[in-house]
């Protein structure tokens, strides 16, 4: 059954690598707004978990809703759709289109959503200027920091105003101090825009900026109480 | 004593420091696990099929010589005088037909004693009425559609012809046995069966077209096996900076870099080869351009074979620290120097521009001679279209940098092409040579063609078949022309009863012989054919002049007179003089007619006659030609009519009447190079598909990125689409101006002048047509790279 008010539910999601079972049962709910942290070792079946919930892939079984569709019975088209308009990604290293610039790489979402160019690159700037990177709008990704590159990133899974962020080790390659300031501009903007951040880490320090953490272990989800 | 030592340098340089980071780099290939070796697999792959085209290509000459030898070593020797029949010796005549456009080669032998000398691939002579036969020829006439070659070889099969005595498997070839043939009946006595001539040395400009397709077709598959050993180099780079980071020097990772490569030419040289030693099996089973081989001749020249092994590894360690020099591997990530960098033009352009200046500033080819030698030739072409390679990164450079905006797809492709237009560039590299070197070859070619091709003075649209029946029996005479008019297929036979007449009577003062013409008898139809007759019905007769000119007049004038007699018997010889005459008077309503060239291309004279004029069976020793018209639509009907032709006598033989014929070298060197860029098309092909694979392969986590932001399928395939397409159009217009250029240097230096615009135009267009499928089939790889999957790190 899915929680009340929640904006994203996971029932029982099971996922199999080959013989390798890397989802048994997971449940997952986030509400708008909040920001979940999933942790777990290496392995355990987070960012599966994370691929899931973004409708990037589709579970052996169990059930994934988001609003008022559920995702798992939607096809790849549709799930495709939901992504440009309702979600947005973060990845560990960025994955910067490594030739756009950072302007055209934080526009790519909404171009691909038909905005018109000018529109969307408009939109990004002020995206880069509140992540406070609007000085590398014109470079490459391969031109900037780490840290630089993170932020951009954030800009660009955060400028389409997306209703679920989801975030696979967004501070995995970054140093502490750089890695805070990305969390707290993601969580922040996250939070001003009421989108929901499911926030995959498996360093507590990231967790602390969440509302909420579950932990992922052998495919399956416990809350910090280490109950199922 | 310290225990701590200052580090040393690494040695700097040396034999012994280049073998060891060589054979580190090939460590780190061969461990690489599983991304390693697929990495490795892609380059062998790509290596291999160059390899394998280079070992082909370098087959090619021994295939050739070894036809000769074959071809040479089944005809009977020559002798100078008649051959005495002895139990060594046999008598042998030529059997040659075809078979739709097959030539069937074939021989009646007949031997004189016990010990009689055996063709090459025959264990024994075939007895009377029986034959021993080609594989191919066998399986022919077995097949349905031989049963119309059937009646031409009504021999018992007896045995096969073994390799020796074949040119290719696909010969069609047969011995047959006869109890009566004579030197006398048509044969010839022979002692042994094998010739040797001297090869002809090959015509100056033909010699030009064949060293200039050679680097053509050489220089895509050298230009693809540098492409295929940067295969992952991105990957690589961040593999040495860590090596850096542990201590290498930047020589030392570029060296290590080499290793790797050096391990994928190793194993693409391996791979290769067995995909050379695989092929070659089908050898007899592949036709191109009407060769077939056996697997046997598909062997390199070792010289050869020796060059490709020591030049595709040395290359890919040339081509790796080539390109790495504008990369500086640092310990903490790789520094691409020349991002920011314009390629520059000015080190480009000497190379077309010396090219050219080869081929035109040192002598050229005057007929059949050149004061330009091979080297030369062949070092301009390499120059040229080497600086055709050259030139294409930086067009693409050029022409993409002042590109922006636009769709989607259309901002991801320019603006991937402006940071890596390098790799798309290299991709179609292959192909852009490959046609502006077709186009220069074609304008070559076209230009020079007439000098190859000889008009024969036949018309083939008056009629389509000759023979020359080999009986003077006017009877058997009668027999061949009306069974020619009842052969299915045929609407007409132009047929002449040929023999020769002669001022009766003693020879006058001053005569070393009587003066004679010819005499022709055949139906109004005919001679109508041969002669300006004007109205003719049977019982007329003309005297016909020579309208060329070329016989002296007065030999007709003092024979075929109007109200002249003329004697048919032969009083020439021995036994000429007590000879009875055959005489027969002109009559003298006989009218002077010009003569008419036959669809032969050869004038007649002298005096013509319908068979109510003058019965044939006057004339002595009678020969008769048969010129055979055709009902068009009917197939099969030139083997209808090989088949009476064989029916009447297997000695009798039909030949299709052609307007023109081309020059054998011209033709071999035409047909050997067909073949060998329908290889190096394929090559290409294969390649292309290889190199997009490896490209998306590089790029696969960026697609799944791509992918889980919900980027549609067709957002990616365009993308994809035009980072092929503007490279291949800059390639093609720069292969078409290239080419041109090319042409037009090899056209002035072979003193011909013209350019033929229809040749040209298609080659761009299959080059195009040929893209545009490679890419089609690289579609199926990106929707698999596409996947999710892709984002899985663990």
């Amino acid at each position: 059954m899915t929680p009340e008010g929640s904006l994203l539910a996971a029932e029982g999601l099971r996922k199999a690598y080959g013989p390798t079972p890397a989802l048994d049962g997971a449940d997952f709910s986030i509400h708008p707004g909040e920001v979940v942290a999933v942790m777990g070792p290496s392995g355990s079946g987070k960012s599966t978990l994370l691929h899931c919930l973004a409708g990037i892939i589709r579970p052996d079984s169990g059930t994934v809703r988001y609003g008022p569709h559920t995702l798992t019975d939607l096809s790849d088209t549709h799930r495709s759709a939901l992504r440009r308009t309702d979600f947005g990604f973060v990845f560990q290293f960025g994955q910067l289109v490594p030739e756009l610039t950072c302007l055209e790489n934080v526009a790519l979402p909404l171009r691909l959503n038909a905005t018109r160019r000018k529109a969307a690159e408009h939109r990004a700037r002020d995206w880069l200027e509140r992540l406070e990177v609007d000085d590398v709008a014109a470079k490459r990704p391969g031109e900037i920091s780490g840290g630089q590159g993170q932020r951009v990133a954030v800009a660009r899974a955060l400028a389409p105003q997306p209703r679920v962020v989801f975030a696979d080790e967004p501070t995995g390659a970054l140093d502490s101090l750089n890695g805070e300031r990305v969390l707290t501009l993601l969580t922040d903007a996250a939070r001003d825009t009421s989108a929901a951040v499911v926030l995959v880490t498996h360093e507590a320090r990231v967790a602390a900026y969440a509302d909420r953490e579950i932990v992922v272990r052998d495919g399956r989800v416990k809350d910090m109480a280490g109950r199922i | 004593m310290s225990g701590r030592t200052r580090p040393r340098p690494a040695a700097a340089g040396g034999p012994r420091a280049w073998a060891r980071d060589l054979a580190m780099g090939m460590r780190f290939a061969a461990g690489g696990g599983r991304e390693g070796w697929t990495r490795t697999l892609l380059t062998a792959l790509g290596v291999g099929l160059g390899v394998t085209l280079l070992l082909a290509a370098a087959s090619l000459p021994t295939l050739l010589e070894n036809r000769t030898v074959r071809r040479e070593a089944v005809a009977p020797a020559e002798t100078e005088r008649p051959v005495p029949p002895s139990p060594r010796t046999l008598v042998q005549a030529p059997l040659e037909t075809a078979f739709r456009s097959e030539p069937v080669r074939g021989q009646l032998l007949r031997p004189d004693g016990a010990r009689p000398p055996l063709p090459p691939g025959v264990t024994a002579l075939p007895g009377p009425d029986q034959m021993v036969l080609s594989p191919a020829l066998r399986k022919l006439l077995h097949s349905p559609e031989g049963a119309l070659l059937r009646p031409r070889l009504p021999f018992k099969d007896v045995g096969t012809i073994g390799p020796a005595g074949l040119v290719g498997p696909g010969d069609l070839a047969y011995y047959a046995g006869s109890a009566t043939l004579t030197p006398e009946n048509g044969g010839h006595r022979i002692r042994a069966f094998g010739v040797t001539r001297a090869p002809e040395p090959l015509d100056a400009k033909l010699l030009a077209v064949l060293i200039v397709g050679c680097v053509v077709l050489l220089m895509p598959v050298a230009l693809f096996i540098a492409t295929a050993v940067r295969f992952g180099g991105e990957r690589r780079d961040r593999r040495l900076a860590a090596l850096r980071l542990i201590g290498a020097d930047a020589r030392m990772t570029r060296r290590t870099a080499a290793g790797e490569a050096l391990f994928g030419a190793l194993c693409g040289l391996l791979v290769g080869t067995v995909l050379f030693l695989v092929g070659r099996q089908f050898a007899d089973r592949i036709t191109f351009w009407d060769i077939i081989a056996f697997p046997s001749d598909v062997t390199p020249v070792p010289w050869l074979a020796a060059l490709v092994a020591a030049a595709v590894p040395l290359a890919a360690v040339a081509v790796t620290l080539l390109a790495l020099r504008r990369v500086g591997i640092e310990p903490l990530g790789v520094v691409r120097s020349g991002g920011g960098r314009r390629r520059r033009l000015w080190w480009r352009l000497p190379f077309p521009a010396a090219g050219i200046a080869l081929l035109l500033l040192n002598g050229g080819i005057e007929g059949s001679r050149s004061t330009a030698g091979p080297f030369l030739i062949g070092g301009g072409a390499a120059l040229f279209l080497l600086g055709v390679a050259l030139l294409l990164p930086w067009a693409v450079d050029a022409t993409v940098s002042r590109l922006s905006g636009g769709p989607v797809p259309w901002q991801l492709a320019v603006r991937r092409l402006q940071l890596s237009g390098g790799t798309a560039a290299r991709a179609v590299s292959g192909i852009t040579v490959a046609v502006a070197g077709a186009i220069a070859l074609q304008l070559l070619f076209s230009a020079i063609q007439s000098d190859y091709l000889k008009v024969t003075g036949q018309d083939s649209s008056r009629a389509q078949l000759q023979s020359t029946l080999p009986s003077h029996d006017i009877g058997t005479i009668r027999k061949t022309i009306s069974a020619f008019r009842e052969t299915e297929g045929v609407r007409g036979v132009i047929a002449t009863i040929e023999a020769s007449a002669s001022r009766p009577g003693p020879l006058r003062k001053g005569e070393t012989f009587a003066p004679s013409t010819q005499v022709t008898v055949g139906d109004c139809a005919t001679l109508r054919e041969l002669a300006r007759t004007g109205p003719c019905k049977d019982g007329d007769v003309f005297v016909v002049k020579d309208a060329g000119g070329q016989v002296e007049g007065s030999y007709i004038d003092e024979t075929a007179r109007p109200g002249a007699t003329v004697d048919f018997a032969f009083h020439d010889g021995p036994d000429g003089a007590g000879k009875r005459p055959r005489l027969w008077t002109v009559p003298r309503s006989a009218r002077t007619v010009e003569s008419r060239k036959d669809p032969m291309g050869q004038d007649s004279f002298g005096l013509f006659a319908t068979p109510g004029a003058l019965d044939p069976a006057l004339l002595e020793e009678p020969m008769a030609r048969a010129m055979i018209q055709l009902a068009p639509g009917v197939l099969d009907a030139v083997e209808h009519a090989r088949n009476t032709a064989a029916g009447i006598s297997p000695l009798m033989s039909v030949r299709a009447l052609r307007d023109t014929v081309r020059d054998g070298q011209y033709t071999s060197v035409r047909t050997g190079l067909g073949v060998a860029a329908g290889a190096t098309l394929a090559l290409i092909a294969a390649s292309m598909l290889v190199t997009m694979v490896e490209q998306l392969r590089e790029r696969r986590r960026l697609l799944s990125v791509l992918v889980a932001f919900g980027t549609r399928r067709a957002t990616l395939a365009w993308s994809v689409l035009w980072q092929t397409a503007v490279p291949v159009v800059l390639g093609l217009a720069l292969a078409l101006s290239g080419g041109l250029a090319l042409g037009l240097a090899l056209l002035r230096m072979a003193g011909t002048a013209g350019l033929d615009w229809s040749v040209v135009w298609p080659l761009p267009a299959a080059g195009a047509a040929l893209i545009a499928v490679v890419t089609l089939l690289s579609l199926p790889p990106l929707w698999r790279m596409m996947r999710p999957e892709g984002l899985r790190t663990e």
